[in-house]
Order: structure tokens, then sequence, then C-alpha cells
């Protein structure tokens, strides 16, 4: 399993979207690494991809929200982070069309996913929840 | 100037794979060594410092590392999955180094990362001074680490 509950951060909103995240790419990660051939895994890896992406975009508009709303200082860094992700998810969606779907392209982008999410959660947003839990909102 | 890579390697590692044991000892003395057969990779610095670190992990150490960030995925082999998530592991140790440096009025930024060559390495070695050689000592295996930077005046205190 990929959540550990070490992530949370005391915001259960963020944390809700935090665990359906984690489990969307949990998903797209198992067919990704399936045994089957590419042939019989494209349609399903797409599929997966699409679903994650379009949450990963939900989740970062709701949590830059909620930390304007509890007037989390840096905000401006964080959704400059967020931006540079989404722009290289834009980007790659691109070149792996682009290219008939390429399976080296895929497997490149998931495991950079996988390690800037991990470390993402778990350092970043973590101040989030501090500063939540300094701030008693 | 290796003690800002060994405490964020020690940090990554703690929050990202759970690993706390962490020990670092010197590498070579007088230059650039590094084992064969590792996954080597170079991310750039541009700034006050300019050069190159070069992480060397391990093949092993990478599968262990890909294998607990994936929940207890199994991985054979350095494909391009395993490859790239060692890339963003050394972005992002080398990212809270520069964060930790910008505290003490060092400003530099890096690049992306990049699968490098012993051929890369040798000429960078020519170009930019060896600063620091170490080995960072882990219950998943032992990474090396290479450090070559010109330090522009003023930012020697690193």
């Amino acid at each position: 399993m990929l959540w550990k509950d070490k992530y949370n951060l005391g915001v259960e909103q963020i944390d809700a979207q935090h665990r359906e995240l984690f489990r969307r790419v949990s998903d797209f990660l198992e067919v990704l690494r399936s045994s089957s051939s590419w042939e019989e895994r494209v349609g399903k890896v797409n599929e997966t991809l699409s679903f994650m992406k379009d949450y990963v975009i939900t989740h970062f508009r709701d949590e830059e929200a909620y930390q304007i709303q509890i007037g989390y200082p840096e905000y401006d860094a964080h959704k400059q982070t967020h931006d540079d992700m989404v722009s290289y998810v834009a980007q790659f969606a691109a070149e792996y069309e682009q290219k008939g779907y390429d399976e080296k392209l895929i497997q490149q982008f998931a495991g950079k996913l996988l390690a800037w999410l991990i470390h993402h959660v778990a350092a970043d947003d973590q101040k989030i929840g501090a500063y939540a839990k300094k701030k008693g909102v | 100037m290796y003690k800002p890579f060994f405490n964020a390697t020690r940090e990554v590692f703690q929050l990202m794979l759970d690993i706390s044991n962490i020990t670092d000892k010197p590498l070579c003395v007088d230059g650039v060594c590094y084992p064969a057969g590792n996954v080597d990779i170079a991310i750039r610095v541009i700034g006050d410092m300019e050069g190159m670190v070069v992480y060397h992990f391990p093949k092993e150490t990478s599968l262990k590392i890909v294998k607990i960030m994936s929940g207890g995925m199994e991985f054979n082999e350095v494909d391009e999955f395993v490859a790239s998530a060692m890339g963003e592991i050394a972005n992002i140790i080398s990212g809270n180094v520069m964060s930790a440096l910008s505290t003490q009025d060092i400003t530099c930024d890096i690049l992306p990362p990049e699968f490098i060559a012993p051929e890369t390495i040798a000429d960078a070695s020519a170009k930019y001074k060896f600063v620091s050689g170490m080995q960072i000592c882990s219950e998943i295996g032992d990474i090396d680490l290479n450090i070559l930077l010109n330090v522009k005046s003023g930012a020697e205190k690193a």
C-alpha cells in the first residue's frame, strides 16, 4: 500500500483527498507494472492515467483554496510547486500521445511521479498542517 | 561541503523510506572515485557554486528504494521507472541542499537529473574542483557521492 498514516496532516478535507490520490496512483502503478503485454495493458493504463491526472488537478486546486482560506504564508511557493508539476504532467501527456503511447516514456513518468508525490505530501504538505494547528484553524 | 548533502540525504531517507540509521564516511580524498555498474546520476549546479554532484546508487539499493516507495512492489531491474524514480530522489536531495545553503546567503540552482557516463564525469573532474567524496551508509546499501564544484568568492563558508 502506498499510503501511510504519517502522511496525514490533521486536516480531514486534505487528508481524504490525499488518500484518494494515493489510491488512484496505486491503481495506475498496478496496471502499469503488471506482467501482461503492453498491447494488452495500454488501454487500461491510459484510463487510470487520465483518472489520476484529473484528480491531481482537482486536489491541487482544492488544497490551494484551503491555503488561502487559512492565510498560509507559503502559499505562493507551494502553488508554484503545484503549477510546475501540472506543467510537467501536461508536457508528458502531450509527448506520450504524440509518440503513440510509448511504454518507456510512461514508465519514466510514473517513476518520477511516485518519488515526487511521496516527498511532496510527506514534506511540503505537512507544513500546511503544522501551520493550521498553530493557528488553531 | 559534504555535510549539507549528508544531512539532506538522511532527511529524505527518513521521510520517504522510514530509514533512520544513516552514517557517512569519506570516500577517496584525492579525486573522484566510484565503483562501476551503479546507477550514476549527476545534478548540475549553477549560481554561487558551479559544477555537479554525482550520486552513485548501487543497483540493488535502487531496487530496494523503489520497492519501499511503491509499497512493496517487486522490481528486478533498473528500468525506466526505477531510473526515473532515482533521478527524482537525487533531485529532491540536491534541492534540499540548495535550500539549506540559501539560508547562508549562498544562492544556487540545480538542473534536471542526468544519467551520466564515465567520460562526462572525467570531463567534469577536469573542469570543476573536486570538493569532496563521501559514502552514505544505510541498511539498504551504501551510496557514493562525488561533489565537483567551483565555489565563487564569498561562498566558501559552505
